[in-house]
Order: C-alpha cells, then sequence, then structure tokens
C-alpha cells in the first residue's frame, strides 16, 4: 500500500524519505512534549518541543535539497523527477520542478511550514502560550510532513529507471512569474499558521486578553502580504501567458486562494478593534480559524477533483486526506472556542455606528461575505451534481461579478470613511464638516469623467469613490503633519497608519484598473498575410515576418508583427512533452494608460499568414502598480515608530488616531 | 513591538440589545442568499453531450452551455476565421459555427468542448477548448466520452 521506504533501487530516494521519516518523529516528540510542557506548566519540556522544532526544519530542509539535487542531476530513479521533469529543460525549470506538481508542492508547503515554524520558536516569549502555540503548529506541521511522507511522497522510486523524464507541464514553463507565484502564495498561507496558532493557545489558555491579536499582527501583516503579490502575480502569469488578455477567471483555483485574503484582511481590521477597544474577540478568534482552514479548503478543491477547473490537479489521496484536516481544523476550532465561550462573550457591547470600530465592522462584514459568496459560488457546481445529477456545471464570471462589484464599491466608501471617523463615537456634525469636501470631490470627479463621455455606471461609482478616497487620505496627512510640525515627524511617529494609507491608496490604483481594464477592454480576431496591411481596432497590423525557432526542449514560431508602425514580437512554443499543442506567449506593450495586446493563434507551416488576437485593455498595468503600493505600505506598518519627545496632550488631539 | 497606543477608555460592560444587530445581519444574509439564487440560476453553466441536449432541449435552447464530443466535417477557412463542423456522440449531432483562429490540431474525431449557445438547430460557439490526447480511440458511451473530455492534456 505504502511504499514507506526501499533501499534498492534509489539512493536519492531512499535519503529523502528518510529524512521526511526522522521529521515525522521529531513532529510527533515535539507535538507531544509541547502539549505535556502545556499541561504540566514545565518550561523544560516546553523548551525541549521548542528544540525539536529546529530538528524538524534540518530534516526538512535536508529532504527539500535531496530532492532540488535529484531534480538537478537528472535523477530519474525518483519517481518524482522521473514523472515531472527532463533533461532538457534548462536549470531554472528544473529549479521550479520542485514545486511544479502535488507531491513537490506539498514538500515545498511542508518545508516553508517548518521554517516559519523555527522563526517562532526564536520569537516566542516564555509565557503561558509558548507551549500551545508551539503545540498547534506541530499538528499542522504533522499534517503536512505526514502527507508528504506517505500518500504524496515525492520519493517514491521506481523500479524501472528511464532514460529520461516525461518533462514538466508546460503550460508552467511558459513564464518565469510561475516560478515566483506557487512560492508566494505558500508563504501566505504558511504564515497563516502563526496566528491561527496563537488564537488556539489564547483559547487553550483562557488568555483572551489583547496580547496574542498584538503579537499576530505583525505575522498576519506579512503572510497577508505574501498573499496579496501572490495571487496578483498569478493574474499576471494569466495575463501573459494564456492568450486571452485578461487575469481573472473566477476558476476555482483562483477563489481559493482569493477567500483566505478576504478573511485576512477582515482580521487586520478587527484586531485593531480589539487592540483599541477590546472588542470583538470571539469574531477575531472565528476570523482567523476560518482564514486558516480555507486555505486548506482551497488545497482540497483543487486537488480532489470535486470542483472541475482550468488547473484542477487530479491528486488521488491527497484530496479526502485534505477534507480530513480541515475538518480537524473546523471541529477543533469550534471546540475550543464553544468551550471557552463565556470569557469570550464577555465584552457584549457593540461598536457605535458612527465610529472607527463601526466603520472596520461594517467592512468586516462585507468582506466575510464576499468570502461565502465566492464560496458558494465554486461549491455550486457541486451541489447541483448532488442534487441534480448534472454533471459538470459552472457558474460563469457574471455570478460572480453581480455581486464582486456591488461589494468592491462597498468597501472603498467605507475605506475613505474609516480613517475620517475616531474610536468610540463622532458627533454627526464633525463627521458632516469631514465628508463635504470628500463628497464633493467625489461628485466633482464623476462629473468630469461624464463630460468627458464617460457613461458606465460602474466606472462613474469607481472615480467618484477614488477621488474621494484619495482626498480624505490627503486631507488627514496634511492635517496631522500641521499637527505635529512637518510631515517626516508624523510619519516617522506613526509607520502604522501611514502605512496602511499606502496601501489603500494602492487598492484605490488597483480599482481603477480593475473598472477600466473590465469595462473598456476591445479585441478582434483577423489573419495577416505576409507584408498586407490589415486595420484592426483603429490600428494597423503588418506581418512582416514569420520564422520558426528551435529551442532545447521544444521549437517557437515567432511572429514579427507591425502594429502602426511598433515592432511586436509574439511566441507561439511547442514544446516536446507537450506534443503538438501550442502555448501561446503574447507581446505585450505596456503603459500606464493602457496595454497593446497581441496574441498569436495560429500559423501557417509555410510561413505565409498567421492569425492574430489583438486586444486593447486600459489601465491594465495599474493593477501591478497599486499592488506594489499596497506591498510597499503593508511593509512600512512594520517598521517600529520613532516617538519625538513632545507633549503628552498633543498626542491625544481626537479624531486623527 | 508596537506603538505606545493612546490611553482610549475600554469598552464598558454594558449589556445592549442585540435585536438590531441580529434582524441587521438577518436582512443581510436574506439579501445575500436572494441575489445569489436568482443569479446563480442564470449564470449556471450545464456540461451536456448532444444525446443529452436532445433529450433536454426545452430546458437548454438558448441559455449558455457547453457541448462536448467529437468533430466532424470540419471546414475551416483561415482568411476569414469562419469555422464550422459537427459535433456528434454517435447518438445525436448537431451544426456548430466559431469564428476565430483554429489551430492546426483541430481535425476529424477529435473531441472537443465548446461554449456557447444555441440558436434554432445551431450551435453558436463563443469559445472552444480542443482536446487532444496522443492515444486517442473512440469514446463508447456517454460516460466514457465525458472522462475522455475532462482529461486535459
Amino acid at each position: 500500500m505504502l511504499n514507506l521506504i526501499s533501499f534498492s533501487s534509489s539512493a536519492a530516494g531512499a535519503l529523502g524519505q528518510l529524512s521526511l521519516l526522522g521529521a515525522l518523529l521529531f513532529c510527533l516528540a515535539g507535538l507531544g512534549l509541547a502539549v505535556l510542557g502545556g499541561v504540566c506548566r514545565d518550561a523544560r519540556l516546553t523548551e525541549a518541543a521548542r528544540r525539536a522544532t529546529w530538528a524538524v526544519f534540518a530534516l526538512t530542509t535536508l529532504g527539500t535539497l535531496v530532492l532540488l539535487g535529484a531534480l538537478l542531476r537528472d535523477d530519474f530513479s525518483v519517481r518524482y523527477v522521473a514523472e515531472h521533469s527532463m533533461r532538457a529543460s534548462p536549470t531554472w525549470i528544473k529549479v521550479t520542478g520542485l514545486w511544479g506538481a502535488l507531491e513537490g508542492s506539498i514538500l515545498l508547503w511542508a518545508w516553508l511550514l517548518a521554517g516559519f515554524t523555527f522563526i517562532l520558536s526564536l520569537t516566542l516569549r516564555r509565557d503561558a502560550l509558548r507551549p500551545w502555540a508551539l503545540a498547534t503548529m506541530f499538528v499542522s506541521l504533522l499534517f503536512f510532513v505526514g502527507v508528504c511522507a506517505t500518500v504524496a511522497s515525492p520519493f517514491t522510486p521506481l523500479a524501472a529507471v528511464p532514460t529520461d523524464g516525461r518533462g514538466p507541464n508546460p503550460a508552467l514553463q511558459n513564464h518565469w512569474m510561475m516560478a515566483v507565484h506557487p512560492v508566494l502564495l505558500y508563504l501566505g498561507f504558511v504564515g497563516l499558521s502563526v496566528p491561527f496558532a496563537y488564537a488556539v493557545a489564547a483559547l487553550v489558555t483562557g488568555r483572551l486578553s489583547d496580547h496574542w491579536v498584538v503579537v499576530t499582527r505583525r505575522w498576519t501583516l506579512v503572510a497577508w502580504t505574501f498573499l496579496t503579490a501572490a495571487i496578483v502575480a498569478g493574474g499576471w502569469w494569466s495575463y501573459e501567458t494564456l492568450g486571452w488578455g485578461g487575469y481573472w477567471a473566477w476558476d476555482p483555483v483562483e477563489n481559493a486562494s482569493f477567500i483566505p485574503w478576504l478573511l485576512t484582511t477582515a482580521f487586520l481590521h478587527s484586531i485593531q478593534i480589539q487592540e483599541r477597544r477590546g472588542l470583538m474577540r470571539s469574531w477575531n478568534v472565528w476570523l482567523i480559524v476560518l482564514a486558516y482552514a480555507s486555505t486548506v479548503l482551497g488545497t482540497f478543491l483543487n486537488r480532489s477533483g470535486i470542483v472541475q477547473s482550468v488547473h484542477a490537479f487530479a491528486g488521488g489521496p491527497v484530496g479526502p486526506v485534505f477534507l480530513g484536516f480541515l475538518a480537524l481544523l473546523l471541529v477543533l476550532g469550534t471546540l475550543l472556542a464553544a468551550w471557552r465561550a463565556p470569557h469570550l462573550r464577555d465584552e457584549a457591547e457593540l461598536p457605535g455606528v458612527l465610529s472607527r470600530e463601526g466603520a472596520f465592522l461594517a467592512g468586516n462584514w462585507l468582506f466575510v461575505v464576499f468570502a461565502v459568496m465566492v464560496l458558494v459560488g465554486t461549491l455550486f457546481p457541486t451541489f447541483v451534481e448532488a442534487a441534480q445529477g448534472r454533471r459538470d456545471a459552472s457558474v460563469g464570471p457574471a455570478f460572480y461579478n453581480a455581486f464582486a462589484i456591488p461589494l468592491g464599491l462597498g468597501l472603498l466608501l467605507l475605506m475613505g470613511v474609516g480613517p475620517l471617523l475616531p474610536w468610540r463615537r463622532a458627533d454627526g456634525q464633525g463627521l458632516w464638516r469631514a465628508l463635504r469636501p470628500l463628497l464633493a470631490a467625489g461628485l466633482g470627479a464623476a462629473a468630469l469623467a461624464f463630460a468627458l463621455g464617460v457613461r458606465h455606471p460602474g466606472v462613474l461609482t469607481t472615480l467618484a469613490l477614488s477621488a474621494y478616497n484619495l482626498l480624505g487620505l490627503g486631507l488627514l496627512t496634511v492635517r496631522a503633519a500641521r499637527q505635529a510640525g512637518g510631515l517626516a515627524h508624523t510619519l516617522r511617529a506613526q509607520p502604522r497608519r501611514y502605512g496602511a494609507y499606502l496601501a489603500h491608496i494602492g487598492l484605490v490604483v488597483v480599482a481603477l484598473g480593475l473598472a477600466y481594464s473590465g469595462t473598456y477592454r476591445r479585441d478582434a480576431q483577423a489573419t495577416l498575410n505576409l507584408n498586407r496591411p490589415v486595420p484592426l481596432l483603429a490600428e494597423r497590423l503588418e506581418l512582416t515576418g514569420l520564422t520558426t525557432e528551435t529551442r532545447s526542449d521544444g521549437r517557437s514560431v515567432v511572429a514579427r508583427v507591425r502594429i502602426d508602425g511598433q515592432p511586436y514580437r509574439a511566441r507561439l512554443n511547442t514544446y516536446v512533452q507537450g506534443g503538438n499543442t501550442p502555448f501561446p506567449a503574447p507581446a505585450v506593450r505596456y503603459s500606464l494608460t493602457g496595454d497593446t495586446y497581441l496574441v498569436v493563434t495560429a500559423a501557417d507551416p509555410g510561413g505565409q499568414w498567421a492569425s492574430v488576437r489583438l486586444i486593447e485593455s486600459p489601465l491594465v498595468s495599474w493593477l501591478w502598480w497599486g499592488t506594489l503600493l499596497i506591498c510597499l505600505g503593508a511593509s512600512v506598518t512594520l517598521v517600529n515608530p520613532v516617538r519625538a519627545a513632545r507633549p503628552a496632550a498633543a498626542r491625544l488631539a481626537p479624531a486623527t488616531d | 513591538m508596537t506603538a505606545p497606543l493612546s490611553p482610549l477608555p475600554r469598552a464598558r460592560q454594558r449589556r445592549r440589545s442585540p435585536w438590531p444587530a441580529v434582524l441587521g445581519v438577518t436582512a443581510l444574509v436574506g439579501l445575500v442568499g436572494a441575489i445569489a439564487f436568482s443569479n446563480l440560476n442564470k449564470s449556471l453553466e450545464y456540461f451536456v453531450t448532444p444525446t443529452e441536449y436532445q433529450q433536454q432541449r426545452a430546458d437548454l435552447e438558448g441559455r449558455p452551455i457547453r457541448i462536448g464530443g467529437l468533430v466532424q466535417n470540419a471546414q475551416y477557412d483561415p482568411q476569414t476565421l469562419q469555422l464550422r463542423f459537427v459535433v456528434s456522440d454517435g447518438g445525436a449531432s448537431f451544426p456548430v459555427q466559431y469564428t476565430g483562429a483554429v489551430s492546426d490540431l483541430f481535425k476529424d474525431n477529435q473531441g472537443v468542448v465548446v461554449r456557447g449557445q444555441f440558436q434554432g438547430g445551431t450551435f453558436h460557439a463563443s469559445d472552444l477548448v480542443v482536446k487532444h490526447s496522443e492515444e486517442y480511440r473512440v469514446p463508447e458511451t456517454q460516460a466514457e466520452l465525458k472522462d475522455m473530455l475532462k482529461t486535459t492534456p
């Protein structure tokens, strides 16, 4: 059944498998020690558990290096290498092969988790939370290392060693972004295990005071930043390689990364309510449990084959195993929260409607509803199959857009109001005074756009809300700078606030990019004959050359096209292991106002004509730049504040913090 | 770790009636549910084989579906990008129209999945996914056909 170890056929396989089994043993030992240390309140046991994390990290690192070595040495006695790598691939492709398929990606996940646990073991304070936070990390580690060592081991040997491997999935080697996106995504997913561990520790020890929230803020922010970057990198990969000129298709795989993002974003905001006011304790616990569980859910959905997706991989027994872990997390979280309910319920005051925490809470609701809707859309085909017996139904983008656009606009609205409101309660008059210039700016922007010919209600609303957000953040910054006696002072004293402002500005930029590129995208197809210009989308296209190049791992048809005199080189790549399937590599000319995107869809083997698709979408680049701003802003919030020596009274100025 | 915070008063232990919150949440969930389900049924795209479509024609005509089967009588003009073929599963077959480039992998007896809708007896495809496996054989049953169409390369 489980070929756990076999020395006969593959040295690398045996070494890798041994290191994983060793890591598994240390996980078990560490879990036992940590729980004992927690129950007996014995610091020595906890210390031993802490050191077990180092062993787990060392052994998983060894396992990862063994697999990497096998990939680079073309050691086809290891099944994973034989199935997902080949001699002809360039070196960087061999390295990315480490996470290019199921077994390797779970090994990477386990290794990153061990790495995070190692870092956590160095930063954990010596308090009552320590053993339980470690124990929770060990539960996650036990699962991932266990899956790696048993049902999805990358080290199962092959009895008959082939001369060459089957090669990587061509779709994944078509673009360098694919080397980055999975790693970022796993860093995000794995990073969420730490706040989850703290939440569980807080529940177990009953120390639901606000310490755990303060500690987890940084961890959560780091994970969230990686997750944000990963989702956008995935969109960019889709844009640059799939040749449809879009970046988001509401595919189950995309949704699986988006649901944790929504819940984590909500959590980042709601922990501030707990930090500042001591409210929302149970909400926060639930939120982080659900966010962490949703990362596992996504993996389960994509590996189990229960949802049809462009890139759902069937992974054999891995799906059910993940479902079991998901159930365990949810049951564990629910039981713990129910057991601690009296502690969690003690702050029954609801935030005032007109207050910073009120705005955060409303935003939280929108995020949670958003996440639930995305989940419903993702699972609905499965329900239909269960209820009506129809197989393989799918929910189109129209369903998602119907709620994503209003919810997104609602979030933009709240995003502008939140920073204006003071904690606790605002007086209606003051708020109205603060809102007036912003509403004026929003209406002004919409009116200007209308005068310039924008008629789409969604775009007009996005523009209005963007102007109102930007002006609001600008005014707040100017006012704070005046009070503090200079912009540099206030930035140094409040990196958290201004980092958040920067991230919000980035989000506004992304929202504008989404609205414009989603609404005003134009595309057209035509066949170009050599040296005969064709008008398309108000441009002049001319095919000036069509050649075939041979690479080590396949061939590329290169079409040279002039669009309004500008040269473009679009490719159609075929890969040795992909048969005759062409993978387009579009030629994209990026600019801040809009992209020109040219894909070759078919080419004449005789070199006389090529069929192309031309896509013009405005403001697509704003997505990438906006994301950069978001990630920068998130990094700024991690900077430690420098407090200037100033009278305390000035620091307590109302309505600015 | 974090900035020393200005000393805000902790929330007071005061019990407010939970009803407004409960009502608000119920209304929100109800609204979301209503939007979701009215929308879901409209935007749900079924996957059928030609034989299944023939049986459910009354329900499915005019709404967006995906239809899967084997390609027959493919006629393609690369200059005008006009493609016409017949999609068939041995039991029933329907003519399909599509405008757009197809690669030279698009051949008779290939498995294909097309997205679009029926207008009258003709299927107007908005996009198509050509499936191709190197070891190709004609599937015998509906279930086999569906399995074949599902296995992406």
